[in-house]
């Protein structure tokens, strides 16, 4: 299976998913080429108040599944997640729940995929920077989002 | 009568929730006990009173499968309700699970509502109407 085809399937599990238990709504979404605007093929560093996270999953596709979102975005999310004033949210609370955010997406995603075949997925691991995404098995998506702009990304490493 | 409520999953973000969800079910709560795994899971069980278990199934040391298998083969915890929340949203998985002698199975996300109810079926009672 090749990263594109996750593109009819992103975007229903994401919104289903930010919908449903962040009460934040899609407004736009759109699959640039690449995750950054990466120069010259290097990875970019993750920002201060920006969140980014990553996970593999494993079942009859291989992968790794990814999140990134800046501080507005997850601040907000944050908030609506766990039902609390943005005000009263560190920023170890803001990452806690977008490990636990890219965690859902992915599994969503996966399940859709995998259908009626078990998978397993690892802990949502934060990341330094945004990997350099290209090709055929690499699908970037961009939601707009009512709270900010939320990107996740998709790697298909191989069928098992 | 209140209830003592075992929350496993490896993301504090998720225990947040799922104990702010069982606060708004109306159900009667004396204690709320807390484990990122299944081996920190177990040794609650083994030395507090629980009247359910809530598991996710991915998480690091052991994981909810394992841990389901360990709470059915020890006499003194086979009896304690456990529900599962998980990500996995698959036919295999879930029906695997409920074969292993799970109670139940939500999918995450999920709707307040709907764990509401199934914590309601498994300790009875009727569910909060406010959901």
């Amino acid at each position: 299976m090749k990263a594109s085809e996750f593109a009819k399937l992103v975007p229903g599990c994401c919104g289903g998913v930010l919908d449903s238990m962040y009460f934040t709504t899609i407004m736009e979404t759109s699959h640039p080429k690449e995750l950054a605007e990466a120069a010259e093929g290097k990875e970019t560093a993750i920002g201060a108040e920006e969140y980014a996270f990553s996970l593999s999953f494993k079942g009859d596709i291989c992968g790794r599944f990814g999140l990134h979102m800046g501080a507005a975005a997850g601040r907000g999310l944050a908030a609506n997640f766990l039902g609390e004033d943005e005000a009263d949210l560190s920023v170890s609370d803001i990452g806690e729940v977008a490990g636990e955010l890219a965690n859902m997406l992915c599994g969503a995603v996966v399940s859709k995929v995998e259908g009626k075949s078990k998978f397993v997925l690892s802990h949502p691991e934060a990341m330094q920077a945004l990997p350099v995404l290209s090709g055929a098995d690499a699908l970037v998506s961009r939601f707009e989002t009512d709270g900010g702009t939320v990107t996740t990304w998709v790697v298909v490493e191989g069928d098992a | 009568m209140a209830f003592n409520i075992l929350i496993v999953d490896d993301s504090p973000a998720m225990r947040r929730v799922v104990k702010r969800v069982v606060d708004l079910s109306g159900l009667d709560v004396g204690n709320y006990l807390e484990a990122g795994d299944g081996l920190q899971a177990l040794t609650v069980l083994r030395a507090e009173w629980v009247d359910l278990v809530l598991t996710d199934i991915n998480m690091p040391e052991m994981d909810g499968e394992e841990l389901l298998l360990e709470v059915r083969k020890d006499e003194n915890l086979k009896s304690i309700p456990v529900l599962v929340v998980s990500t996995d949203q698959t036919e295999a998985r879930i029906a695997q699970m409920l074969a292993l002698g799970a109670d139940g199975y939500i999918s995450k996300p999920f709707a307040p509502a709907a764990l509401s109810e199934e914590l309601h079926r498994l300790l009875g009672g009727v569910p909060d109407e406010s959901f």
